[in-house]
């Protein structure tokens, strides 16, 4: 389920552009496994206001 | 509409001694650093402190991926060894994945032998796919390398900055294009 929440910019607080998912092996990224690929979906963001990226497993 | 400057570094994808593609990079540095939009620096593998006994985001450096998250794109010069990229180079490259997201990168090939990397470049570009990067379609190849240096790193054949002009002229392209992209295009 994707969240509809706006990611907000880590460095500036700035409200973020949600342009990629992947699915990446759940080692590392804190998150629980899907069982039928063996990883969790990450969504990636970027931020309109000073360029930062973000990532966040989606929910 | 650009109000920063495009950051497009130059990694040198190597850390054999004697390495000619140190040459090359310096190279596509000093040119990248013509284009009055765009900031860059040589990245070189070898001054990062990355362990070898793990991989991936588990082995991080915070300065590196800084680095890449600030990046608009990358140009990558990877010389050819055994028809394929040196090792520490995917090393170092597997050690992020969110900072490469939709962003420009650009080869530049280089080997002893007459193909210039070619094989090497094609090696990357599943690498470079999975990493979430986007290939231009203009290379950069170096033959015989040892060849169109000097001793002291100065090129000798000049008919390669007008091909390294094409090269950046596409890449500085597909960074604007993909920033856009990325800060105002949602899913």
């Amino acid at each position: 389920m994707r969240s509809t929440e706006k990611m907000r910019c880590p460095r500036c607080g700035a409200s973020m552009n949600h342009h990629a998912d992947k699915i990446v092996r759940a080692d590392g990224m804190n998150g629980t496994p899907l069982p039928d690929f063996e990883g969790v979906m990450v969504e990636f963001h970027s931020c309109p206001a000073c360029g930062a990226n973000a990532s966040r497993i989606e929910h | 509409m650009e109000a920063r400057s495009l950051y497009i570094p130059a990694i040198l994808g190597t850390t054999r001694q004697g390495r000619m593609s140190k040459h090359v990079a310096q190279l596509m540095v000093q040119e990248i650093g013509k284009h009055s939009q765009v900031e860059t620096e040589l990245i070189d593998i070898g001054d990062l402190p990355l362990p070898t006994n793990n991989a991936g985001e588990g082995i991080k450096d915070s300065t590196f991926a800084s680095k890449m998250d600030r990046a608009d794109g990358l140009v990558i010069v990877a010389p050819e060894y055994n028809h394929g990229y040196c090792g520490l180079l995917k090393h170092v490259l597997d050690s992020c994945l969110k900072e490469y997201v939709h962003k420009a990168v650009g080869i530049v090939g280089v080997s002893a032998g007459p193909f210039g990397g070619t094989r090497v470049i094609e090696n990357l570009l599943p690498v470079m796919r999975e990493l979430g990067m986007v290939n231009i379609f203009w290379d950069v190849n170096f033959s015989t390398v040892q060849n169109i240096f000097d001793a002291g790193g100065q090129l000798l054949d000049s008919a390669y900055i007008h091909r390294i002009e094409k090269f950046l002229k596409e890449i500085i392209w597909m960074a604007k294009t993909l920033r856009y992209g990325r800060e105002n295009i949602g899913l």
